[in-house]
């Protein structure tokens, strides 16, 4: 009977010690919440007489404090890409260290999953999404976005031997296509009252394509150029209309001044030729905003 | 084929971080599950209902939302990015809600060997005058451990795959590497076949793992 209760004690200490674990992790996660919004609030106290604008400043700060301009990516030659030595590179990666260079942090480039880019945002895993992203209504309401820095369009892809019969908008009709779920893509097939299937990435509307589960995809005329024709899987697959002309930016958490900031810091790589150059290197000058 | 080395180095370190998570969460959710497991069995109320409770909730929603809520919630809902934003953070998060996940299904395979060891083996050792922990240790665990190696190789097999899962939150496993070239990576764009080429890594990985676990199952063999 002893050796019973001791027994039973013993899974007891296990628990509590388990529980205690548990405990004093959420405990830590608490107070440092405590002193960060204690910290908030005393910036929100101290500001409110002279800068109505607290929220806003806390990111800038909270970015400049902590030192690293964390930028959310994913593999998207030329915008942001890995070189032979395989640091990241490419017009969009070379403007976010010049960027943060002004902001004098050091950047960071963490591969991220696309659809989750406002969860990665908002959970702060990343300061910003810097990666040919396309300005739609869905992405300026739920991040805080720059201007237009690059144009681009959605174009259509299809097979290259049937590319002659699908060569304008009305010659759509009776296509079937594949598109991003939530890309400007599928904005633009819906709009056209195209019938179509949503999947994961522009790359899976391709595989439809070339898999013949899909008549047609619709993605960026950049991504287009980059990954289909010769050399590629997919060399029987070219692109014809484009459906729409769209713009690029750049989106920072909601209510974050960072978008202002890097606003104005296009302007004066604009102004001094230092954007117009790193374009050149990867070919996008034309597609550059002219301000 | 001159892309064959670039791809096969980035499928290789793909699997890398693959095999480091199938690892990880072995060594952590095999005795995390031994403790669970005993809380469930506990005869103190509170405990076994505590750690039914938490094996319900794991079992009960899918991996890849835990893979979510361990990632995001700190930062989301207590305005705390406790991971990081980098691989080391995400490898974490991924581990913590694998070891977890894993530990719930192993406990209750464990529970499930400890409980067919026929109570008279038990009885009898009472008689013998050993005490609880030396009729487990001596008597039950041996049996146990021979019992469950079959259920167990089939969660470890299945562990192996469900580390893609891991993908959801951006860690750079053997299927993300394979994808990378769907779209473009190192200069190589539009690539199909990478992606289904991961499944030859699986396949090969799980055909060692059979052979070792069916091999150990047969060392287990002197019970019979």
């Amino acid at each position: 009977m002893k050796r019973k209760v001791l027994s039973v004690l013993l899974c007891g200490v296990l628990a509590v010690s388990m529980l205690a674990g548990c405990g004093s992790k959420s405990g830590d996660v608490v107070t440092n919440t405590d002193t960060e919004d204690a910290a908030e609030n005393a910036a929100e106290d101290g500001s409110s007489a002279t800068d109505t604008e607290t929220a806003a400043d806390s990111d800038m700060a909270y970015v400049v404090d902590k030192g690293t301009l964390v930028v959310g990516i994913t593999d998207f030659e030329p915008m942001d890409y890995k070189d032979e030595n395989g640091d990241w590179v490419g017009f969009d990666a070379d403007m976010a260290k010049a960027f943060a260079e002004s902001l004098g942090v050091d950047v960071e480039f963490v591969e991220i999953d696309w659809d989750n880019k406002v969860l990665e945002l908002d959970g702060k895993s990343i300061d910003c999404v810097w990666n040919g992203m396309t300005l739609t209504d869905e992405v300026t309401s739920s991040m805080e976005c720059t201007g237009a820095y690059l144009n681009n369009a959605q174009v259509v892809v299809v097979p290259k031997n049937v590319a002659d019969k699908y060569q304008d908008t009305d010659s759509l009709a009776d296509l079937s296509f594949a598109v991003e779920a939530g890309s400007a893509g599928e904005a633009e097939v819906s709009a056209l009252g195209l019938n179509y299937t949503p999947v994961k990435a522009q790359s899976d509307a391709l595989l439809e394509v070339a898999s013949g589960t899909s008549d047609a995809a619709v993605i960026d005329s950049l991504m287009a150029a980059a990954m289909i024709g010769e050399g590629t899987s997919y060399a029987d697959l070219t692109y014809t209309v484009a459906l729409n002309s769209e713009k690029y930016g750049v989106g920072f958490r909601k209510g974050s001044d960072l978008a202002a900031v890097l606003d104005e810091f296009f302007v004066n790589a604009m102004a001094d030729g230092s954007m117009q150059a790193c374009a050149e290197q990867y070919g996008v000058q034309a597609a550059l905003v002219q301000e | 084929m001159a892309q064959m080395p670039i791809v096969i180095g980035a499928l290789n370190s793909g699997f890398l971080q693959t095999l480091r998570l199938f690892f990880i969460t072995l060594i952590g959710a095999v005795p995390l599950g031994l403790l669970i497991a005993f809380g469930s069995m506990s005869k103190f109320r509170p405990l076994s209902m505590l750690s039914k409770f938490i094996v319900w909730i794991i079992r009960g929603t899918p991996l890849m939302i835990q893979l979510l809520i361990i990632f995001y919630f700190p930062g989301l809902v207590l305005h705390k990015q406790i991971w990081g934003g980098g691989e080391t953070g995400r490898f974490l998060a991924a581990s913590i809600s694998f070891i977890i996940n894993y530990a719930c299904y192993f406990s209750e395979i464990y529970r499930g060997g400890i409980q067919s060891v026929p109570v008279g083996q038990e009885e009898a050792g009472l008689v013998l005058g050993m005490t609880k922990t030396q009729i487990f240790f001596k008597v039950k665990l041996m049996q146990m451990i021979k019992r469950i190696v079959p259920p167990m190789s089939n969660e470890i097999i299945t562990l192996v795959k469900d580390t893609s899962l891991a993908r959801i939150i951006a860690l750079q496993e053997i299927i993300w590497a394979g994808q990378a070239f769907m779209k473009g990576s190192q200069g190589i764009a539009g690539e199909i076949w990478p992606l289904f080429f991961t499944a030859v890594y699986y396949l090969i990985f799980n055909g060692v793992l059979t052979v070792l676990l069916e091999r150990l199952e047969r060392k287990l063999d002197y019970f019979r």
